[in-house]
């Protein structure tokens, strides 16, 4: 298994014996090494270590060209079939240059991973590099490390560079002094996450990654296509220039405007030469049932004057500026938190208070908000939510979107004996883990305000509650994603709770409802969102008719035109989804 | 692909070759206090070492336990660890530190460390498990937040450390790795057994060069072999397997008595000619379809790059143009690197063998 030869760009002066119809390359070291050592007489070696030697390199010998080897050394990693597919694909039929598109969730690390795990136990890859976003690189690391056995370092200081497989984030590698340092070196493979990035050619991300001089190469990204064609033909330029044509050919035999492709079946094929993309509900992979409950709850009389009176507070506030979505980006934190529980309401009417002036005719009001907040004793969604752990009796996670919420329930369901763990986002790392490992032990609940970012895997759970809901769909996505995923092997259980007459359980229609997004597992959900955001992001668009809508009605209605155009959108999205593999 | 008995005996091989101590040994695991010699090769401590070396102290070396079936010594370990938690159940039983308050999980995690000690130790009078072994390094919360750098209270002298050594682990490729660096270069002797020192006539050696070449036939795939083969340097004569022949014969490093070695009528840099020679030759009876189709495959991308650069070469701009032509060369480079085929040669062991002549 050692390395004693590596290949590297071609030069003038390679030996060719006249016999092989290959350049062929003799090292010759150990003669001068042998000679050395009769000269001084020794040191000699032991017989016993030359034959382990030998029969180390025998057991890890290549013997055929065309059959994977890293499963052998592979312990305790099972991966998937369309996994271990999509290694064999990349090395015998795209030659270790290919974009790895699979939707969200079906493992391209882990398919990365094997491909790299091949090469290296192949001795035709030593030196790598692997460019992703700053938050993965220890997650990388991590799992190259524990799962393929592969000596990855994350790159910290300048001399990590030395080291034969680093992983950086891009934005560190393409900046000086770092970008001539890489420019200067020869990468048998190069892997990049997030490889939408580089849709651009202008941007430095893409001429960056074009000067890198590199061998094989992955791009890994879960949205090839998001929203031109011409984006995807600069991907696989960067892969394989010409792969489709030049820009002009390609223009004319494909694409009729930008979003709309012709000669579909020939797309395909060409694409498929470069691209794989496995989707999720097709082939082996199965993926357990969502099931949605809903659970409508009636807010007690002290919390409704509550939401009655902070929603008449925004809505006034609203009016009196004019209309001025960026200043009251708080009001609508406040209004999203009264959904939630008193304490974060109590938590943002202080600073708010804090931050006004002593005279401020607003005062007064705020404070007979915070009077109001006194009056409420109970919280009647902890309650419920209290009772639904209780039934269930199994491991689950709670999400909020607030702190306080989630240090109140913490308190709440400590007081009643169910053993809870936190998780949010500013915890490091190492505390993350930690909560994890708890939570999968011997912790019954999970209360966690972060869902997105890296690396929770929660397959062992398979209840969740959405104690209050983001207003941003893709949230949600990564909240059940973090349950609901590979290795899940019961149908996941989703408890929406909605207070009844509040703005919540319009929400909730809309994302239930309108676009399914519940039980559809929406593999463009991005896709539909960045064609819906082209005007304006989904959440302000949901604040401004939250502020501006004067009666229930109106609000039900507004809210309805946008889940129309989602729904219009999505299935849009279906239909044009057909042009990639 | 080695089976556990196989890796256990590569692993055994080795410790034994560099005179470690072993402890205790199972046929799932070793405990094994390393020898100094071992202990530069696989701990990766150069630091200490120097410090060793300077100052003349006695080296302290570590201790392992190398699993080779994970599984089977988890069942034995978890039998003895039963056994001996009935008597004083109270001593291994987890905190009940389900509280997670920021603040506490530092706490929570010295008491997590604390059970795990108490469980080994509660588990050493069943015999199983030696005292501090610590559990798997994957399953510590610490080491997977320092990923694989060793934390820092499970090594050093005193303390096991637990690995476990299955065919694909560092280990086992290190130990290989090591094994090749003490042993390539060789110099041997046959043993002419007892008989031989009492006999009247001075026996005859023939002295071999023998070198096990790997071959690597490497395009955009790769496959290898590995020879075995040596020449004679008396007569010339090349024996391919030269392995087999050694396989029936005691080697010795030491000139044994009353032999002889003949003459050298090649000297060694004729010898290797003669090897190199035979070893191409062998090679040109391979099939070559796998380079062939290589080439075929490289002609294809080279036509493909060149048709998409021939439209953006024709740019006026003399230095947009040269930059593309640039981009150009260096895309034709790589494409070359990636499948030209080609075949290099290299030597994993080698030296003399000095056997009585037939």
């Amino acid at each position: 298994m050692t390395q004693l030869f590596r290949n590297s760009l071609p030069h003038e002066n390679v030996t060719s014996a006249p016999l092989l119809p290959v350049p062929l390359s003799i090292e010759r070291n150990w003669l001068h090494d042998l000679e050395s050592r009769l000269d001084k007489g020794g040191p000699w070696g032991d017989w016993r270590l030359s034959r382990l030697a030998v029969q180390g390199e025998q057991s890890g010998l290549v013997t055929s060209f065309d059959e994977l080897q890293c499963m052998k050394h592979l312990n305790g990693l099972s991966p998937l079939p369309h996994q271990l597919d999509t290694a064999h694909k990349v090395l015998f039929q795209m030659s270790g240059r290919a974009i790895l598109a699979d939707e969200v969730g079906l493992g391209k690390t882990i398919e990365a991973g094997l491909v790299l795990k091949e090469y290296l136990v192949r001795g035709l890859v030593s030196k790598v590099l692997i460019l992703v976003p700053a938050s993965l690189v220890l997650q990388w690391v991590r799992e190259l490390n524990a799962k393929f056995g592969i000596s990855a370092v994350a790159q910290k200081k300048a001399y990590s560079w030395g080291n034969d497989i680093v992983v950086a984030s891009m934005d560190t590698a393409k900046r000086d002094p770092h970008k001539e340092m890489l420019l200067s070196q020869e990468y048998d493979m190069l892997i990049i996450d997030e490889a939408h990035k580089l849709k651009n050619k202008k941007s430095t991300n893409y001429l960056f990654v074009q000067q890198l001089r590199k061998k094989y190469c992955l791009l890994l990204t879960a949205t090839p296509v998001q929203n031109d064609l011409g984006e995807l033909f600069n991907l696989i330029t960067l892969l394989k220039p010409g792969q489709l044509g030049n820009q002009g050919d390609f223009a004319t035999n494909f694409v009729v405007d930008k979003r709309q492709p012709k000669n579909e079946v020939q797309l395909r094929g060409e694409l498929s030469k470069v691209m794989i993309r496995n989707r999720r509900g097709e082939g082996p992979v199965n993926f357990t049932k969502r099931k949605v409950r809903n659970i409508p709850l009636t807010l007690s009389a002290e919390e409704k004057e509550l939401y009655d009176g902070v929603t008449a507070f925004v809505k006034d506030q609203y009016q009196e500026a004019g209309g001025n979505l960026s200043s009251m980006l708080s009001l609508v934190t406040l209004q999203r938190e009264v959904c939630s529980s008193r304490d974060a309401v109590f938590v943002t009417l202080v600073n708010l208070i804090k931050k006004l002036p002593a005279d401020s005719p607003k005062r007064e009001r705020m404070m007979g908000l915070l009077q109001t907040i006194r009056t409420v004793k109970t919280n009647t969604k902890a309650e419920k939510t209290m009772e639904l752990i209780q039934q269930m009796n199994e491991k689950v996670i709670v999400f909020t979107e607030y702190r306080a919420t989630q240090e109140y329930l913490l308190q709440y369901f400590r007081e009643h004996g169910l053993q809870c763990v936190t998780y949010s986002g500013g915890m490091n790392r190492g505390k993350k883990d930690w909560m994890m490992d708890l939570f999968r032990g011997r912790a019954q609940v999970m209360i966690a305000t972060e869902a997105g970012g890296e690396g929770i895997n929660l397959q062992f759970c398979h209840h969740m509650i959405n104690f209050d809901l983001p207003w941003n769909p893709m949230r949600v996505e990564q909240r059940i994603g973090r349950v609901h995923r590979l290795g899940q092997e019961n149908d996941v259980v989703i408890y929406n709770l909605s207070t009844e007459g509040t703005i919540e359980e319009h929400i909730l229609h809309l994302l239930h409802e309108k676009i399914n997004m519940f039980e559809m597992v929406i593999g463009g959900l991005d896709v539909i969102l960045e064609r819906f955001e082209k005007k304006e992001s989904l959440e302000k668009s949901l604040y401004k008719i939250v502020l501006e809508a004067r009666t229930d009605e109106e609000l039900r209605s507004s809210l309805d035109d946008i889940g129309d155009t989602l729904s219009e959108l999505t299935h849009a999205d279906l239909d044009e989804s057909e042009v990639a593999p | 692909m080695l089976s556990p008995v196989e890796v256990r005996k590569q692993v055994m091989d080795y410790l034994e070759a560099t005179e470690c101590t072993i402890l205790e040994s199972s046929p799932v695991h070793v405990t094994v206090k390393l020898s100094p010699r071992a202990d530069r090769m696989l701990t990766d401590r150069p630091y200490y070492w120097g410090f060793v070396e300077r100052t003349g102290v006695d080296p302290e070396t570590l201790s392992f336990s190398f699993v080779f079936d994970p599984q089977k010594y988890d069942e034995l370990a978890a039998q003895a660890a039963a056994q001996a938690a009935r008597p004083r159940s109270g001593g291994a039983s987890r905190p009940a530190a389900a509280d997670a308050l920021p603040g506490q999980a530092g706490a929570a995690a010295d008491a997590e460390a604390g059970a795990e000690l108490g469980a080994a130790q509660a588990a050493a009078p069943g015999g199983a498990l030696p005292p501090g072994v610590s559990a798997a390094p994957e399953d510590s919360i610490l080491a997977r937040y320092f990923g694989v750098v060793p934390a820092l209270p499970r090594i050093g002298p005193g303390m096991i450390r637990r690995e476990d050594v299955t065919y694909g682990s560092r280990r086992l490729r290190q130990i290989w790795s090591a094994a090749r660096d003490e042993g390539k270069c060789l110099q041997l002797f046959e043993d002419p057994g007892l008989r031989q020192r009492t006999t009247l006539f001075s026996a005859a050696y023939e002295p071999w060069l023998a070198v096990c070449y790997k071959v690597e036939m490497t395009c955009d795939l790769k496959r290898e072999e590995l020879h075995f083969i040596a020449v004679s340097l008396t007569s010339g004569l090349i024996v391919p397997d030269f392995e087999a022949r050694l396989a029936s014969k005691e080697l010795t490093p030491r000139l044994p008595e009353n032999i002889h070695v003949q003459p050298s009528e090649l000297g060694i840099k004729d010898g290797a000619d003669r090897l190199e020679g035979y070893l191409t030759s062998k090679l040109a009876l391979l099939d070559y379809t796998w380079a062939e189709e290589a080439r075929q495959r490289l002609e294809l991308e080279l036509s493909i790059v060149d048709i998409y650069y021939a439209e953006l070469l024709k740019e006026e701009d003399e230095e947009k143009r040269l930059s593309i032509e640039e981009q150009y060369n260096r895309r034709r480079q790589e494409t070359s690197w990636q499948y030209e085929p080609q075949i290099a040669v290299s030597a994993v062991t080698y030296g003399l063998f000095h056997l009585r002549s037939t």
